[in-house]
């Protein structure tokens, strides 16, 4: 492996993970009730933040009001 | 099970399951590394990081096996099931391992490079083109990011956020976390200085999971009824004689096309629903009905077999199928009804 395609893993990992980290913190803070009725208490939140961090493409589609699959069925 | 989305608390088993996962990696651990100051050659001790970093490895790739051993094993006898409830608790163990691992290697190997440690993880050894020189960090480390994924996804809000078909989607790429560990342990074997028996206890490892999960999939093929073709006009499924369903229980139907059915018998009621949990699909046909409800014997969620609908104030629902009994005989229309559809029993007994 080229030093500049590792590079580019690196960047684009800590791009996507540095975004996602930051959408995290903003549903946490803001979101959470469209994604999960009822209050959340803290520590919960902090536990579900690197899944934040991790899938934040399908929360923002939750959050645009796209449901599971099963939910549509 | 969630009425919208609610926590599931702690309680007294998931205290003392946690307490015994800490103390046996905790042991674990200690072990290794008094085997590996014990093992060393005169005069070539590892330092305190090195075998931290093996033994950190090694508690990761066993405790990524015994997980997986634990759902074949399960389906092999009910008594691993108190282990199967709280399966994600190991596997969040695992990542935490895993994690030491990997960041101690980073760290001590990479840590002073003139690049990124990371991006010197990743070109340290260039021999991508190789079968036997590939460099196995590049698998380890693509195996810590799947279990990240898997821990960061294991608490119930993501079942909820996600859909537990995504969900489930998500957590079967344990397997192939698993084959790259694999990798990664025996290539490191055959690339460092451990040689034959640390890659023998990889592949040991690799055949008894595989050969766990042969064995539990015969043995529910064995248990399931396959359905072959429509015995029955309209293509209705065949389930067997009402009477040779147990009370209370249920026989799995697999169907040429779609997903298996459950087929339960609560006295002379008989109801079909989806044989999957809508929790984390769990085999719905392998639990029993209580009080009234289809128990999941894995964690437990319940739901009612005239509607495949959750008691109150729970809200998840399941398919459910039309069933007709006659001459005693069971059969089980194979197109689903929608999630929480009110289907009224077959009555066992009754002329058909």
């Amino acid at each position: 492996m080229s030093v500049a395609l590792a590079e580019a893993i690196w960047r684009g990992l800590a791009l996507y993970f540095g975004f996602g980290l930051v959408t995290g913190i903003g549903v946490i803070l803001f979101g959470l009730k469209r994604l999960a009725p009822g209050r959340l208490p803290w520590r919960v939140r902090l536990v579900i933040l690197p899944g934040l961090a991790a899938l934040w493409p399908v929360v923002l589609l939750r959050l645009a009001g796209v449901r599971p699959a099963e939910d549509r069925a | 099970m969630a009425a919208g989305y609610v926590i599931v608390g702690w309680n007294r088993f998931k205290r003392a399951y946690d307490g015994v996962l800490l103390a046996g990696l905790a042991a674990f651990l200690a072990a290794h590394a008094g085997a590996g100051i014990l093992l060393a050659p005169a005069g070539q001790h590892p330092s305190e990081v090195q075998l931290l970093i093996r033994a950190s490895g090694a508690a990761a790739f066993s405790l990524l096996t015994i997980i997986l051993c634990i759902g074949p094993l399960a389906r092999l006898t009910p008594r691993v099931l108190p282990v199967l409830y709280n399966r994600r608790h190991l596997g969040v163990a695992c990542f935490a391992a895993a994690l030491v691992h990997g960041g101690l290697v980073v760290l001590w190997y990479h840590g002073f490079s003139e690049v990124n440690a990371f991006v010197s993880l990743l070109i340290s050894n260039p021999r991508y083109g190789s079968f036997g020189g590939f460099p196995f960090e590049s698998l380890g480390a693509l195996a810590l990011l799947i279990l990240f994924v898997m821990a960061a996804t294991s608490h119930d809000f993501w079942n909820h956020v996600l859909g537990p078909r995504l969900w489930k989607w998500i957590h079967m790429s344990v397997y192939a976390a698993y084959g790259l560990l694999v990798g990664h342990v025996m290539l490191g074997a055959v690339q460092g200085e451990k040689g034959l028996a640390q890659a023998a206890l990889a592949g040991g490892s690799a055949l008894l999971v595989a050969g766990l999960h042969i064995v539990a999939g015969q043995l529910e093929r064995r248990r399931d009824r396959a359905v072959d073709g429509p015995p029955e006009g309209e293509g209705w499924l065949d389930a067997g004689p009402a009477e040779a369903i147990p009370d209370g229980r249920a026989v799995i139907l697999v169907p040429p096309m779609g997903e298996r059915i459950a087929v339960f018998r609560d006295g002379a009621k008989v109801y079909a629903v989806a044989n999957a949990c809508r929790h984390q699909g769990g085999p719905l046909g392998e639990g029993r009905i209580l009080d009234g409800c289809i128990v999941c014997p894995w964690h437990g969620f319940q739901y009612r077999p005239e509607d495949g609908c959750s008691p109150p104030p729970f809200t998840e629902k399941i398919p459910t199928y039309r069933t007709r009994i006659t001459g005693g005989w069971v059969f089980v229309e194979p197109s689903p009804q929608p999630p929480g559809t009110p289907i009224a029993p077959s009555i066992a007994g009754e002329a058909g």
